[in-house]
């Protein structure tokens, strides 16, 4: 079942700048989704209109199946949660607790369920010990992980991350994947904005936009096979696949592909 | 002598009575020229308040950072011109972008000249220089910096520092959210200036295959200490990867799946995808 469908979307910032042109896609439920592509191709303009923040000038929008409207922003918000790349654009809170309770808050969660949620999701990104901290004193990366907590706590069916892992170190960023992982399997719908393209592949589908438009949306292994479009798309292969279309022997070509299809 | 840290503690306030120490007992060189430094570490490991103290922007709490023979203390010394130790150490924080403010590109650019009593003529000349450093063409000067993407608006302000020339660069992580043609130019870029002029950078990344690639020494931070300091090589060769739970570069980990897999007699440490290919083709051979 389709948990968003994108119709004829266009949108222009104003005459100097185009977010997207024509854009249209669909989405399951429980897919998980990588967003790849350069700077300035629409990524974050497309983020911003799933969750309402952005008005397309065109097309439609349908989040579960209701159509995003002006009226129906607030209750949709619910539904999608979104964690920016800068974490400063998204902090209210005096403590990193309060900063954590604030979207759920909006939700009306019962302050029991709240508490419990802080706990377990400071826990899960690796904050428990900072609950009581002022969220300026924090570095760039731990305002990530603290953001991110607070969209987890909501518990919204869709997940969308943009460029919300780049301050993270590998090791938190691995913690933290697994867990999707494994809201993934609960059935949580994941949608992952990123440059790095070791990210991008642990992704059901991969979508490639090039200049407000989407050249390319399809599974993983075929979206990785074509390896003229990523060079047109001005985005790097992962260093298992550079290196694998360069070897001249053919069995370690292969289990560098198995390399990559199994991370 | 460039930046030197004795034995310097940082502790921020916090809410429970209980002072947070995001740095402590930091010892620490970084010459004036010839250094390009990684600073690297997990997230909260004290990396953005090392680089905080470089060019006095915060004060050490215990112990003392000097800079171009200015010791820099716990209190305010009217004795030292900061304004010029800023001038001399240009620091970039993370999400630069934001500080954007002026309604064109030269503008902005021009502001940091400007404080330092260039006139305008020669702050527009900084301007231009700059902007041609960083990738972008004159056209830019004239646009509006909200209306540029991410990556973009990165450069620009990256642009504002270099076009103050200071002697030393400090930057927390400039290539994150830049896709991988941004990163490329931005770290050309760097080591270009680098070569050209021998002033001091120091970066501040979490992306291990820039480090291997790029850089001559690395210093890592492990909950407000230095837990290493030395070569990309020493680092990756040794146990310190793990005790941090840093990460290996991509070419390290791909070639050591390779390695393991056909039990092959080669050599990992290979810093970019076309070295790991010869050597793989060259073993290979053999087979």
């Amino acid at each position: 079942m389709n948990i968003i469908e994108v119709k004829n979307v266009s949108f222009a910032y104003n005459e100097e700048k185009q977010g997207l042109k024509d854009v249209n896609f669909s989405i399951d439920k429980g897919e998980w989704i990588a967003i790849l592509g350069h700077n300035g191709s629409g990524k974050s303009t497309l983020a911003k209109s799933l969750v309402g923040l952005l008005e397309p000038q065109q097309g439609e929008i349908y989040i579960d199946s209701v159509k995003l409207t002006e009226e129906t922003a607030f209750n949709l918000r619910k539904k999608v949660g979104i964690v920016f790349q800068n974490p400063d654009n998204q902090f209210v809170g005096v403590t990193v607790k309060d900063d954590i309770a604030f979207g759920m808050e909006n939700l009306c969660v019962p302050r029991e369920t709240m508490l419990e949620r802080i706990d377990f999701f400071a826990e899960k990104v690796g904050m428990k010990e900072y609950l009581d901290k002022q969220p300026s004193n924090l570095s760039g990366g731990q305002k990530q992980r603290v953001a991110i907590a607070g969209i987890l706590a909501m518990r919204s069916d869709i997940l969308i991350f943009d460029e919300a892992t780049s301050m993270l170190d590998p090791y938190t960023k691995n913690d933290l994947i697994s867990y999707m992982k494994l809201l993934n399997k609960e059935g949580f719908t994941v949608i992952m904005i990123t440059h790095d393209v070791n990210e991008a592949i642990l992704a059901d589908r991969i979508m490639i936009m090039n200049h407000g438009t989407i050249s390319a949306f399809d599974k993983t292994e075929t979206i990785l096979k074509q390896k003229e479009l990523f060079i047109k798309s001005h985005l790097e292969l992962p260093m298992a696949l550079k290196i694998a279309n360069e070897v001249k022997n053919n069995k370690i070509r292969n289990s560098l592909w198995e390399y990559v299809l199994k991370m | 002598m460039g930046i030197r840290f004795k034995n310097v503690t940082h502790e921020y306030p916090s809410y429970s009575k209980k002072t947070y120490k995001a740095i402590q007992g930091i010892n620490l060189n970084i010459g004036t020229d010839d250094e390009y430094i990684a600073l690297i570490g997990h997230t909260g490991s004290g990396k953005s308040t090392l680089a905080k103290h470089m060019n006095a922007l915060i004060f050490p709490t215990l112990g003392e950072v000097e800079i171009f023979g200015n010791n820099i203390k716990s209190k305010r010394d009217k004795n030292i011109n900061y304004n010029n130790i800023r001038k001399r150490v240009g620091l970039v924080f993370q999400f630069p972008e934001y500080q954007l403010f002026e309604e064109t590109v030269e503008k902005d650019i021009m502001f940091g000249p400007m404080n330092f009593k260039k006139s305008e003529e020669e702050a527009k000349k900084l301007a231009l220089e700059a902007i041609h450093l960083v990738g972008l063409d004159e056209t830019y000067l004239k646009r509006n910096p909200f209306n540029l993407s991410g990556g973009e608006k990165k450069r620009v302000s990256i642009a504002g520092i270099l076009a103050i020339d200071p002697e030393i660069l400090v930057l927390d992580e400039p290539t994150s959210g830049l896709d991988p043609e941004g990163k490329q130019t931005l770290m050309d870029l760097f080591s270009d200036i680098h070569k050209k002029t021998g002033k001091s950078i120091i970066i501040i990344t979490h992306d291990m295959d820039l480090v291997y690639r790029y850089f001559k020494r690395v210093v890592v931070m492990k909950d407000g200490r230095i837990s290493f300091d030395g070569t990309p090589d020493e680092l990756f060769k040794s146990d310190i990867i793990e005790e941090n739970h840093l990460d290996l570069p991509n070419t390290i980990k791909v070639l050591s799946y390779i390695k393991d897999k056909f039990n092959l007699d080669i050599n990992i440490y290979q810093k970019i995808a076309e070295e790991a290919v010869q050597e793989i083709n060259r073993v290979m051979e053999y087979e």
